[in-house]
């Protein structure tokens, strides 16, 4: 692997001011009412933004996050307890509420703290945004706003924000692990609201991921992150409410990743198995899809929004098979998970900070590219739907989901005609997933920009996929 | 590292806009909150997590020519601290100059925090066993239903939060508040036909809160009246929200008539201030000081005392909801209603009008309850909605069966206008809710 050529930070002497004698004897404090493993999280984040809007920078905001959170596990329980006073009173006091759950004498001793050393590096950082002056940052954020605002008269109005992150961590536990990480995020957006007569529609557009700020000289300019966003707001102006009811739905390669994030992604998430409430729990190795559907969860792509070098309990990522040709083969598991299913991590356990418990998560999920031409799917489609650009999705336990589209095209005889606006798709995802007819040659990822959330805590990912043609789907329009 | 140690957070506050005004700020505002939290979640009869934590975090805003700059912090040394107001003076000066930017002006009006009995001892005194107990035993009655086949888990959780501020203005102030939360989500039928929903109940003070039994009994009411869902038809009926339903719909119009979307253009309701909006069955409501509600405090996170807003009365748009800064752009006065550098609501809700919930179902000779929904698909710039849904089909007044997987879609400026009765049954269940509801007519996207 790699390493990285600028940026290696030494997290722990930095920013905790802990020493490891103490945090050994925090674990052995966390034990020492029993449970069979406990970890000490701590989390320094530093965290920038840029505002602007109506033609002037509105704001800048500048933020720390410091804190430490300490889980003690025994069985299926977990006791967790955070503070953000890193003192070692404070550190004990937490330790002892995190052992409130366990009553028995711990089988189990601490481990000597063991630094482990990553010899990987998903992120690629070049630029450190936060040494570069905010002027510069600043000519950033207005490249994009005016590229915006000059794309189309009827742009009335534009928002630009630049946000940049680095999130330093040390993870110890009671097997031994010592291990720190600095992920870098940064993210870049614009929003467009375009204007003709009553009409006011709305565009988005950013880009970003774990990189410094060279990716806007290299992969994606901010001026062109305000043009899309300007275009897409233009183009809805002139475009008609979508249809509803049941048709053939054809999904843009990219965006529609988020189809494969709710279908599939949430519901091979492994707490959902050893609990049964998922769908799938009891299909492990058995078909639910069309065998042109193969989904992996990557957290190892470097530069993507959902990657990381380790996950937030320490474990190093693997890129997950989770369904091959229609079986599932997979699932993304955390340590609980995987120690109470007796399956091996896959290094899926995050968190939104250290004031929240892990749980399994997606990382980079995509559907794998198919054989079909891009354009020979749509040209099977008599009259239909093109679902082009996505505002997010949502799905239950029992496999219904919906996604909602921003922005799409009708079908007629195998040609995009009118643009057409707003609507929710609904399925069940198994249906779906025996649905998907066709798959494109052409895999592309969403914008580096998403965020999914699960039980109140939001961490960034990034979906993929290629055209994709399903049979029948309702559609949610207005006509 | 020199760590703060004082519990007078208050006197923190005060001596940070010192600080702040020492070095060249002209305006400083210091926000502080303090937290205690317990949470423990249960599931198939065993504790799954409990979490105790402790924690405290800073909110700093610095004004110099009329340029701003925000930071925050759950870093609270002085040395951070310090640093961080420092940077925020510097990083002003690179913002552009805004003549809308400042802090509000000093208000005579000082709500007593006591008169809003926020603040519930016994929250506070409750031992860890009892919320335990609590959390078993509504789980524990809802499984013991054979209709449920399986439970995501029942959860208590408690806060005690304190919210302190200080600005250069004079201000200073702060109040305390508890919340309780007791809740359940189940699920009915086999594997590949599941059905699946959730209750619970949320209030300042314990006392207020469903029994075990209650919400346990709701949650396996509103899980298995899904079983066995069917499809319908693409077709317009008459749609009734239930209360929830209609929350959901007042969240919406809360992000429609914010005055952060209104300046921003962001919203279908711009330039209709005074205008009618929806029919005269339409009445919405923003008070911030309703004793005991869980959105009610004395003052909002700039210090502006809290107040009650009407906002659309009788279908007439009359207010919007601003902070200070929104409120000067658009020349109106701040209604209370900062929230750090966004509009929050306070208690908003649509007011009750007479009728039962059953009246309301036995007005419908054919119609869809809408019981959940699934998704986004909502537009402030247009007003649109478009989203999935669960709900039960009324024929000839009563609940024939449930549908599922349906989308319903419309726009909330017709909806508005669409409403043709108003439940009786309003509850303060979070900071945004609404009775029963009917409106006249949705598009349903369903089957061929």
């Amino acid at each position: 692997m790699r390493t990285a050529k600028a940026f290696r930070p030494i997290v722990f002497e930095d920013h905790f001011r802990i020493s490891l004698r103490d945090l050994q004897r925090i674990l052995e404090i966390a034990l020492a009412s029993g449970g069979e493993f406990a970890e000490i999280f701590l989390e320094y984040r530093a965290y920038n933004f840029i505002n602007m809007e109506e033609d002037i920078i509105k704001e800048t905001a500048e933020s720390i996050d410091l804190g430490m959170g300490i889980r003690v596990l025994s069985g299926e329980k977990t006791g967790y307890a955070y503070t953000n006073d890193l003192s070692f009173d404070k550190m004990k006091k937490a330790a002892l509420s995190a052992s409130a759950i366990a009553s028995s004498p711990s089988p189990v001793s601490v481990a000597d703290l063991r630094t482990a050393v990553l010899d990987h590096n998903y992120y690629r950082l070049e630029i450190v945004p936060h040494q570069v002056p905010l002027e510069n940052r600043i000519d950033l954020v207005k490249e994009s706003y005016v590229a915006c605002q000059s794309f189309h008269p009827s742009i009335k109005k534009v928002k630009a924000g630049f946000q940049s992150q680095i999130q330093y961590m040390t993870i110890a536990n009671s097997e031994g692990l010592f291990v720190s990480d600095a992920r870098p995020l940064i993210k870049l957006t614009c929003v467009a609201i375009a204007e003709k007569g009553k009409l006011r529609e709305f565009g988005f557009s950013g880009g970003g991921g774990r990189v410094g700020l060279e990716y806007f000289s290299t992969k994606l300019g901010p001026a062109q992150i305000g043009k899309e966003a300007a275009q897409e707001a233009v183009r809805l102006l002139d475009a008609r409410d979508a249809p509803a009811g049941e048709m053939p739905v054809v999904l843009s390669p990219g965006h529609a990743g988020v189809l494969i994030h709710e279908a599939t992604g949430h519901l091979l998430e492994a707490d959902f198995h050893r609990k049964k409430t998922s769908i799938f729990w009891d299909k492990f190795g058995k078909k639910v899809g069309s065998s042109q559907v193969t989904i992996y969860d990557d957290p190892t792509i470097p530069a993507f929004r959902g990657s990381y070098n380790i996950d937030d309990e320490g474990t190093p990522p693997r890129k997950t098979l989770l369904i091959e040709k229609g079986t599932i083969t997979g699932l993304l598991q955390d340590r609980l998970s995987s120690e109470i299913m007796n399956m091996p991590m896959t290094g899926h356990g995050r968190r939104q900070d250290f004031t929240d418990i892990p749980i399994p998560r997606m990382a980079n999920t995509y559907i794998e590219k198919g054989e079909y031409d891009p354009q020979e799917i749509i040209k099977s489609v008599a009259k239909g739907f093109y679902a082009d650009k996505f505002q997010g999705g949502q799905v239950e336990d029992s496999g219904k989901f919906t996604f909602s589209v921003s922005s799409g095209y009708l079908i007629e005889d195998g040609r995009l005609t009118s643009p057409v606006k707003q609507a929710t798709l609904i399925g069940t995802n198994v249906d779906i997933l025996n649905k998907i007819e066709m798959v494109g040659h052409d895999l592309e990822f969403s914008l580096q920009t998403g965020t999914c959330g699960k039980e109140g805590q939001d961490v960034p990912v990034t979906d993929g996929c290629p055209t994709l043609k399903i049979t029948k789907m309702t559609v949610g329009g207005l006509t | 590292m020199k760590r703060i140690t004082e519990s007078d957070l208050l006197g923190l506050a005060e001596s940070l806009v010192r600080f702040g005004k020492a070095n060249g700020a002209e305006e400083v505002e210091i926000g502080i909150g303090d937290g205690r939290e317990f949470e423990v979640d249960v599931r198939q009869g065993q504790v799954e997590n409990l979490v105790e934590a402790g924690s405290r975090s800073i909110g700093i805003k610095i004004i110099r020519n009329q340029k701003t700059a925000f930071a925050s912090s759950s870093d609270l040394s002085e040395e951070t601290l310090h640093r961080l107001i420092k940077n925020a003076i510097l990083r002003a000066g690179l913002s552009s100059r805004d003549e809308f930017a400042g802090l509000p002006s000093p208000s005579s009006i000082r709500i007593a925090p006591q008169s809003l009995d926020l603040y519930d001892p016994e929250v506070a005194r409750l031992d860890s066993q009892a919320k335990v107990r609590l959390a078993l035993e509504t789980e524990r009655i809802a499984l013991a239903d054979k209709r449920i086949t399986n439970s995501h888990g029942a959860s208590f959780s408690t806060t005690e939060a304190k919210s302190v501020l200080a600005n250069s203005n004079g201000f200073s102030g702060e109040y305390d508040k508890t919340y309780c939360s007791l809740s359940v989500g189940l699920q009915a039928g086999d594997t590949d036909h599941l059905v699946e929903d959730f209750w619970f109940s949320s209030e300042t003070h314990f006392g207020s809160l469903e029994t075990p039994e209650e919400i346990a009994r709701t949650a396996v009411e509103r899980t298995v009246r899904q079983l066995n869902p069917r499809k319908i038809k693409t077709q317009r009926v008459p749609v009734i929200f239930e209360p929830l339903r209609t929350s959901g719909l007042l969240g919406f119009l809360f992000s429609c008539i914010s005055g952060v979307a209104i300046y921003q253009k962001a919203s279908f309701l711009l330039d209709k201030l005074g205008q009618p909006v929806g029919n005269d069955k339409i009445t919405v409501i923003d008070d911030g000081l309703l004793p005991g509600k869980l959105g009610s405090g004395p003052f909002d996170s700039e210090g502006v005392p809290s107040q009650r807003t009407v906002v659309i009365e009788k279908g007439v748009l009359k207010n919007y909801l601003c902070h200070t800064y929104a409120a000067r752009k658009l020349k109106l006065q701040s209604t209370g209603n900062a929230d750090g550098n966004s509009v929050s609501p306070n208690n908003f809700y649509l007011e009750p009008g007479m009728h039962t919930p059953q009246e309301i179902i036995s007005s419908c000779q054919k119609g869809l309850i809408l019981v959940r929904t699934l998704g986004h698909g909502l537009n402030p710039v247009t007003g649109d909605i478009s989203r999935g849904a669960f709900g039960l089909w009324i024929e000839k007044g009563e609940v024939a069966y449930p549908v599922s997987e349906i989308t319903i879609s419309g726009n909330l400026g017709s909806l508005l206008n669409d409403v043709e009765m108003v439940g009786n049954d309003l509850e303060f269940r979070g900071s945004i809710c609404g009775p029963t509801i009917k409106v006249a007519e949705m598009l349903i996207a369903g089957s061929d």
